[in-house]
């Protein structure tokens, strides 16, 4: 179920590039898992977007929500992924998911809304072969024919695209609301972005990747970029990476004579922890 | 007896076993002190404002006034005044109660304009004219004030300008259910003796200078700057804060970062006390009681939308 419209006074600013929503699976069978995962990308360098509003998931069963907040260095990607099990057959619509906030490019109150999703639930035993079930001729027949039919449709309108290409300026950049997010490449884990962030500082222990190791290390206990060191002691309960965290504090914000020290520690303390 | 080295540590524990809970208010007076600033305090009648503000005065071997603002108070009663001498002939200067290490001025929204400019004054100059001569306050000076945000007949609304004295202002709620009970248990049989003389004055002077020396990366104070800016044109805020809110701010980040005995000030501590130092000096849109809106809640959407270092 959609929630109210958020009161005006409790709207932030945000600049939100991009909303979109996915599954993984839109066909599939009764009790066959799938996700359903929501992007929001904003420029700020936010820890949280509460305003963030999932689709009502209906009859299916919800078997988990993990939402995750990753700095970027033009903001925060949020990722919230719903892990669900349909409970009986039909085609189900899930509404987009959306934001309430003040749009920052106009200053006004504004809700920026994700596309909808569709996913098509069988009973158990209903194969979605097709007509790949059908006598071998008849394949062979209707494979043959799509490719020439098909490779010809496919050169005419290549043609008529290359042409129009040529011939018109490059169009503006498009209102990024709502966009679909970047295939990423394999996931990075939090312990790789230490590592790498501490290999960087002990090259050069200056305060840029000084600032990048205490981010990564803020990122590992779950607390994104403008979090304070009490919020991200509080989001882990690894005391290793507290201790880590600690000295990140005292190296970063440290006098000048014990910054050295500092530094020191903080390599002893990451190391520990990716030990 | 006064401790030779007392820590402000002493004082903070000699609070708590005064006062049940209210953690932040007792945080914000043992602040104000090493901060060397004054301290706005507002709640409800019984909430022990004005008991936080005597254990703080018990405890430090100086002078304490306790000063209730009414509406018939004069400049002079609080500042001092000439009387005529017979025997010698002469004018001679008494002083008022704002000559005192703390001052508790009880229930400041009670007394008219005049009042409050001349204790304000004082607040800021630290010294008064009385007749022809100007007189240094004792140091340290602290002015505790208590405030009732109900009961508004019959008060006069301190201006802005004025409230931007107040290097904080803390908000004393309501207790949870065990801190009443507590308080109960506590305070039942009568009020037990204050925590006298834990420190002395010396040690409150020796405090301020050496908090002085608390680093502050410039990161920090980037932060704390930012957190001023935020106040101007956020939403549902017709004034934001002045640039002495951000000199308080550092200022109160030292002290805190003092207290707890670290030699470095971090964004915690920025973070945690910019409520206090914003909360005074802003002024409301009228929309806000509109939209049914809470200042305090418009204080923590400015401060959480700044990220911290």
């Amino acid at each position: 179920m959609l929630a109210a419209p958020a009161p005006v006074l409790a709207l932030r600013k945000l600049h939100v590039d991009a909303l979109s929503m996915r599954a993984d699976r839109t066909r599939l069978q009764v009790g066959e898992v799938f996700h359903l995962a929501i992007h929001a990308r904003v420029r700020e360098p936010i820890v949280a977007l509460d305003e963030l509003v999932v689709p009502d998931v209906g009859t299916m069963q919800l078997l988990g929500d993990e939402r995750h907040v990753t700095s970027t260095p033009g903001g925060a990607d949020v990722v919230e992924t719903l892990t669900l099990e349909p409970t009986q057959s039909g085609t189900f619509t899930f509404a987009g998911a959306y934001v309430d906030a003040i749009d920052a490019r106009t200053g006004k109150p504004s809700r920026f809304s994700s596309n909808s999703v569709r996913v098509v639930v069988e009973k158990p035993g209903v194969t979605f072969d097709g007509p790949w079930t059908a006598s071998a001729s008849f394949v062979a027949t209707t494979v043959v024919g799509t490719i020439v039919v098909g490779g010809f449709i496919v050169l005419v309108i290549g043609g008529l695209l290359f042409a129009l290409v040529r011939a018109r300026p490059k169009p503006a950049p498009p209102n990024p609301v709502p966009q679909a997010p970047a295939s990423a490449g394999p996931p990075r884990t939090a312990r790789d972005e230490v590592a790498e962030a501490l290999r960087a500082f002990r090259a050069a222990p200056e305060h840029a990747s000084l600032m990048r190791l205490r981010t990564a290390l803020f990122a590992a206990a779950g607390a994104g970029p403008g979090a304070t060191l009490s919020d991200a002691t509080a989001a882990t309960q690894d005391e290793r990476l507290r201790a880590a965290l600690v000295a990140a504090e005292h190296a970063a914000f440290g006098p000048a004579a014990t910054r050295e020290r500092s530094a020191a520690e903080l390599v002893e303390e990451s190391e520990r922890w990716l030990r | 007896m006064a401790a030779l080295s007392g820590r402000p540590r002493d004082v903070l524990d000699a609070l708590h076993a005064t006062i049940v809970g209210q953690d932040e208010v007792v945080e914000a007076l043992v602040l104000g002190m090493i901060a060397g600033g004054h301290v706005l305090l507002e709640g409800a009648p019984g909430v022990a404002k004005t008991l936080a503000c005597r254990a703080l005065a018990a405890s430090i071997t100086g002078t304490f006034r306790r000063v209730q603002f009414t509406p018939d108070l004069l400049p002079s009663d609080i500042v001092g005044t000439r009387v005529f001498d017979q025997k010698s002939g002469e004018f001679a200067t008494v002083l008022g109660p704002l000559f005192a290490n703390v001052v508790l001025a009880d229930e400041i929204n009670r007394a008219p304009a005049k009042v409050q400019s001349a204790l304000l004054e004082g607040m800021q100059e630290r010294r008064v004219t009385i007749g022809p001569q100007t007189h240094d306050l004792p140091a340290p000076f602290v002015v505790l004030a208590t405030m009732n945000p109900f009961d508004t007949d019959g008060t006069y609304a301190l201006p802005l300008a004025q409230l931007d004295r107040f290097l904080a202002k803390v908000i004393v709620a309501f207790p949870s259910r065990d801190e009443e009970r507590a308080i109960v248990d506590r305070f039942g049989a009568g009020e037990p003796p204050l925590r006298s003389g834990v420190v002395s004055a010396a040690d409150v002077l020796r405090w301020q200078d050496e908090a002085h020396g608390v680093f502050v990366d410039a990161k920090l104070r980037d932060y704390a700057i930012d957190l001023v800016r935020a106040t101007r044109g956020a939403e549902l805020v017709a004034h934001g804060a002045s640039p002495r809110a951000a000199l308080a701010l550092v200022a109160l980040a030292r002290a805190r970062a003092y207290l707890y005995e670290r030699a470095f000030a971090t964004p915690d501590d920025v973070r945690d006390l910019a409520p206090a130092v914003f909360r005074h000096r802003i002024s409301y849109d009228d929309r806000i009681a509109i939209a049914g809106g809470d200042p305090e809640e418009v204080v923590r959407r400015i401060v959480a939308s700044v990220p911290a270092p």
